[in-house]
């Protein structure tokens, strides 16, 4: 085993165990610290293939927005939530068995991929990962439509929430 | 010169026959009240006769005769003279006398501060707890039959006032410690009185006002104080929020409280001159001189001329090295960090070194005596005043309001904000800068000129709009006219003695009830004292600006910012040592 | 990745952290005295000459406080919010490099660089570890168990998270103008010119909203005295609040170096010690002098704007973040963009656009805030 192997190892347990600890906690707050957790493995797990720019818009996005955003509202919700209540539901099996089935298809998905069980091949000296990254995105050839139409979506769920913020103050 | 005359034009007796009648005790003046007219009298007195500014609200213990008195001083706002009307009960409990805070509501402190302290209930009054003593105090220590838990004389026990062997230190008889006894299983470590609490949180959810539009929010109740940076003392601020919208407000005070009042009747008539200045810690000579005019009035002496000028001049100085303060201490409150304070401060320090050489005290000058003041200038300090006021304070004025003034974060978050129109100014009984910023010009030394105010040029500075900037801006105004004022005295400062009588430590007064009041610069700062004859006064209330100015505070706040409510208790420019007396 | 270079990083990021370390401990002292003279006070002069051991002597009154936990406070987070608020601020100038390749020397047969970490991404790392930083502040506030640190740190997130899109886009300016987000091309690339020139308005809008995210004057809403008592650290004394204040001293230097770095040329020469004896190609080791004058200068304008200015309002504040900054960073970000094209493809004398269009185009903002001022104190009237 590589030193790599063993890294990525350790980050997928990190992963997995506080992502559990995200449903398992009892406190909200934690539960949100814990999810930053698992977002910072997944970024580690970018950073051990070598795509930097996607680990560091990994911490920017999910990290430092989002999660900050779960945290904010819990910080704003009453603190009776924290400690009470029963913590699972009665079908709780039902969500098992269907995140069991997700999880089979996933790694089937990931098995039928060529050269899923091999090590990544090492990046070329001197590749501009960025600049490739930012040619793919907007070149014709590649991915400039799904990026466009990602643009829009966003457009317009930037437009609704703003609609939806100012109808509820004119009333 | 005695009482003030009521007016004769207001004739109440003549428009309430049967109901009102005039005072006709020696040495007292205005008009007494039945009780069940009160009401009905006032709103004629607002509605009528135009007296729609309520100054000041008290109450008397007359212990002797069995009655107790509350008594209301209401002025035109338009100037002149005010009436005195007063209400007599039976002093058997509990005493009850209906609220007029319906028809003035600058009352409704007022009120509960006599509740507190005499006991007296006002029916009616929307909120009525203690306010300076805590909730579960025992007794109402205003009450002539209220005997102090440490010191439990008529009098001070000090040895001139006693004959040699009789006279026995109350500390003595009661070593400290000993002196209180608790009900079985009460712990004073342990007592919380969770109903003052609840007390207050429902006073302040009474005015809530909930916006039903989404969402249904929790409203937060958050408490500023007692201990806060900008609180300007022990004052604490109960504030219901909603996000960080201010929806109702309610002022905790009575932390500093000793009971200045009883203090003041317990005293001579001398020795309380010195309490004065610890009332407005910053302005100890106006102090001095609404205390001295009223006592003045009674014992029917006037100061010698240069006196006159003198007091002036000082009442003056102090009330820029006040509003010095309440400049920098505004600024402070809006977040500048202590910049505009310390030059504000520098300035201050100048004024406060011709307080030392006049009195030989920076801040608690006890400088004024009944009939003229303590001493004269020294020698060399006509030049410094000149000096200071002439040349350095005029440009120093002006840079500092340069400075701020213009300032784009100050009129961001002075313009439009905390809002007191001039209905409410007058409805709340808002006095002094907090008066004229609403574009009330409504001064003392102009409505109802005192000592020689009516030889000086000078002008009522007004603003419109009653914001946060309005008031500081005002006191800039405020500043240039006081510097005026004191340019004009000390060019036409005679000679001649500085006091009518000789110092003694002891004076007579006769008999009778006077009300002084003078322009402080925090406003309109009274003094009704009633003398019997004793070497105490029997009677000594302290009108305090500051005190009745918070009354609207709590409007003021409503819809702003809690950040806003900060900036707008610094406006108002409190000093808790008159809050709380 | 071998031992020696895990060594090296090791051995950098120690030293300069004490350095941090000590720069946070006399950049206290620094703006205490800046700040007594604009106040027209001496300042700390009792410790040592010229007060210059008052540092030392408040660190050790630090150390001998109580330590305090409120009653119910979340205990574990309580503890570690200082560790977490700290962390970023020690970390994030990793990537700021100090000096010219000319000054990297050999040892043990490696090149030791004037950088902790040399990466491709540096200014986006920069950007991904401001971005965490408010996780200490959130977590102090919340876990004190205490109203007034809570709202800090409810005021902290909401302020953080606005300002950190205008910062971001600014970034974005900065990387189109180097063509680059290593940031060793970013400070050759203001070789012959500062971004400073290039960009001017996205310098300011860098400058108001590094303010903002280090929560200073006039933006020091978590903190406020004067409404919070004392935000977010109101609760925590002795080492614990030192190390917030440790923080908040430690970004305010990161800070100035990444705007040394990015605006001002780095480790650059100034302008006008071009092709003398003073510019760094012909004397490397004036590299890190520079960045260190160019820091000095950067956190005096801090102080200096602490003592002048009151501090804006929370909404207002918001405000001008999301309906001034965020637009005008949007508008810089195309303008930029538009005018290295056209300078690439038509002339480039184009280049001189840049500054030109986007002055104007602040001035328009500018303009559009004094009108709406205006507009309501002609309401109020």
């Amino acid at each position: 085993m590589t030193a790599e192997q063993i890294l990525f190892l350790l980050t997928g347990a990190l992963i997995l165990g506080s992502a559990l600890m995200v449903v398992a906690t009892r406190k909200l707050l934690h539960a949100a610290l814990w999810l930053v957790a698992a977002l910072f493995g997944v970024a580690i797990l970018y950073a051990i293939l070598q795509a930097s720019f996607l680990a560091v818009v990994q911490v920017v996005v999910y990290i430092g927005a989002i999660a900050i955003l779960f945290i904010f509202a819990v910080m704003l919700t009453r603190r009776e939530m924290r400690d009470q209540g029963q913590q699972t539901r009665t079908n709780w099996w039902i969500a098992a068995l269907l995140g069991l089935l997700i999880l089979a298809g996933l790694v089937f998905l990931i098995l039928a991929v060529p050269g899923a069980d091999r090590l990544p091949a090492a990046l070329p000296e001197g590749l501009d990962t960025v600049r490739a990254l930012g040619n793919a995105l907007v070149s014709p050839e590649a991915y400039v439509l799904p990026f466009e139409v990602a643009s829009v979506l966003l457009l317009a769920a930037l437009v609704g929430a703003v609609y939806i913020a100012s109808v509820g103050k004119k009333d | 010169m005695a009482t003030p005359a009521p007016v004769a034009a207001l004739n109440l007796s003549a428009r309430f026959p049967g109901s009102v009648t005039a005072d006709a005790r020696p040495g007292y003046s205005g008009w007494i009240v039945e009780k069940g007219k009160l009401l009905e009298v006032t709103q004629a007195l607002r509605d009528e006769f135009g007296c729609d500014y309520l100054s000041s609200v008290t109450g008397v213990d007359y212990l002797p005769e069995g009655k107790m008195e509350v008594v209301y001083q209401v002025y035109k706002t338009t100037g002149g003279p005010g009436l005195l009307v007063k209400v007599q009960v039976p002093r058997a409990d509990p005493v009850e006398v209906p609220s007029v805070v319906s028809i003035y509501p600058g009352a409704e402190l007022q009120e509960r501060e006599i509740w507190d302290l005499f006991g007296i209930q006002f029916s009616g009054h929307p909120d009525l707890r203690r306010i300076l003593m805590w909730e579960g105090f025992a007794g109402h220590p205003m009450r002539k039959d209220w005997k102090e838990a440490y010191y439990e004389e008529d009098g001070k026990p000090f040895k001139t006032r006693w004959p040699e062997g009789k006279h026995a230190l109350a500390e003595s008889k009661n070593p400290f410690g000993d002196n209180i006894s608790y009900p079985a299983g009460f712990d004073p470590e342990k007592w919380i009185p969770e109903d003052a609490e609840k007390a207050l949180y429902g006073a302040l959810a009474r005015y809530e006002v909930r916006d039903e539009a989404g969402l249904g929010t929790d409203h937060v109740i958050v408490n500023m104080g007692p201990q806060h940076p900008s609180t300007h003392g022990v004052f604490r601020i109960a504030v219901m929020l909603d996000g960080e919208t201010v929806v109702s407000l309610k002022p905790v005070m009575g932390y500093l409280h000793r009971n200045h009042e009883k203090i003041g009747e317990r005293n001579t008539f001398l020795m309380n001159m010195p309490y004065t200045d610890r009332l407005d810690y910053l302005s100890s000579m106006s102090n001095n001189f609404g205390y001295a005019l009223a006592v003045e009035k009674l014992m029917n002496v006037r100061p010698p001329e240069r006196a006159e000028y003198l007091r002036v001049m000082m009442a003056e100085m102090t009330r820029i090295s006040n509003h010095l303060m309440a400049i920098g201490a505004l600024t402070n409150d809006l977040g500048a960090y202590f910049t505009p304070m310390l030059y504000a401060l520098e300035e201050r320090e100048l004024i406060l070194d011709i307080f030392e050489a006049v009195s030989g005290a920076r801040m608690m000058c006890n400088y004024f005596r009944f009939g003229g003041v303590a001493r004269d200038l020294p020698e060399g300090t006509l030049q410094k005043i000149k000096d200071l006021f002439f040349e350095r304070l005029p440009r120093r004025i002006d840079e500092i309001d340069r400075f701020l003034t213009e300032n784009e974060i100050i009129r961001a978050r002075g313009i439009g904000q905390g809002v007191l129109t001039a209905e409410d100014a007058i409805k709340y009984s808002a006095a002094g800068p907090l008066l004229r910023a609403s574009g009330i010009p409504y001064d003392v030394r102009r409505a109802e000129p005192y000592s020689i105010y009516d030889r000086f040029d000078f002008e009522v500075c007004v603003r419109q709009n009653g914001d946060i900037y309005d008031r500081l801006m005002i006191r800039f105004d405020e500043i240039r006219q006081s510097l005026r004022i004191i340019q004009q005295a000390v060019k036409q400062l005679p000679e001649g003695p500085v006091a009518a009588v000789k110092p003694a430590y002891q004076v007579r007064v006769p008999a009778g009830e006077a009300y002084g009041r003078v322009e402080g610069p925090k406003g309109e700062l009274g003094f009704y004292v009633i003398s019997n004859g004793k070497p105490s006064p029997w009677r000594y209330h302290v009108r305090a600006p500051s005190f009745i100015n918070l009354t609207a505070f709590g409007p003021m706040c409503t819809g702003q910012k809690i950040a806003d409510v900060v900036a707008v208790l610094g406006s108002i420019d409190i000093v808790l040592g008159e809050v709380d007396r | 990745m071998t031992f020696a270079s895990i060594l090296e990083w090791l051995i950098k990021g120690f030293v300069w952290v004490m350095i941090l370390l000590g720069g946070f401990a006399y950049l206290t002292y620094y703006e205490r005295r800046a700040l007594a003279r604009i106040q027209v006070r001496i300042g700390p002069n009792r410790a040592g000459p010229l007060g210059l051991l008052q540092p030392i002597a408040d660190a050790i009154k630090l150390i001998f406080k109580e330590e305090l936990m409120p009653a119910r406070a979340d205990k574990l987070l309580f503890f570690l919010a200082p560790i977490i608020t700290l962390t970023p601020a020690l970390v994030i100038t990793a990537v700021v490099p100090f000096g010219p390749e000319g000054l990297n020397f050999p040892l043990f047969g490696r090149v030791i660089t004037w950088q902790i970490a040399d990466i491709n991404v540096g200014i986006l790392y920069i950007m991904s570890i401001a971005s965490i930083a408010v996780y200490g502040i959130v977590l102090a506030g919340w876990s004190s168990n205490n109203k007034y640190a809570m709202l800090g740190g409810l005021r902290s997130t909401a302020q953080m998270i606005s300002y950190e899109l205008a910062l971001g886009l600014s970034f974005v300016s900065v990387i189109v103008l180097a063509d680059s987000t290593r940031m060793i091309d970013i400070v050759e690339a203001q070789k012959s010119m500062w971004f400073m020139v290039l960009q001017p308005v996205g310098m300011v809008i860098f400058l108001i909203a590094t303010l903002a995210e280090v929560n200073r004057s006039p933006f020091d809403m978590p903190e406020a005295e004067q409404e919070l008592a004392a935000g977010y650290h109101s609760e925590y004394g002795g080492m614990k609040f030192a190390l917030l204040f440790m923080a908040e001293y430690d970004k305010m230097i990161a800070i100035c170096i990444i705007a040394a770095t990015i605006f001002f040329g780095g480790y650059r020469e100034f302008w006008f010690l071009q092709n003398t004896w003073f510019s760094v190609d012909q004397t490397p080791i004036l590299g890190p002098v520079y960045v260190f004058i160019k820091v000095f200068i950067l956190l005096f304008g801090m102080i200096w704007v602490r003592a002048t200015l009151p501090r804006i309002r929370y909404d207002r504040l918001m405000a001008f973040g999301w309906k001034i900054l965020l637009p005008l960073s949007l508008a810089l970000v195309f303008l930029t963009a538009t005018g290295i094209l056209l300078a690439q493809e038509v002339n480039p004398l184009f280049m001189w656009g840049i500054p030109v269009v986007s002055l104007a185009a602040g001035f328009i903002a500018i303009l559009g805030m004094y009108q709406t001022l205006r507009r309501k104190e002609h309401a109020r009237a």
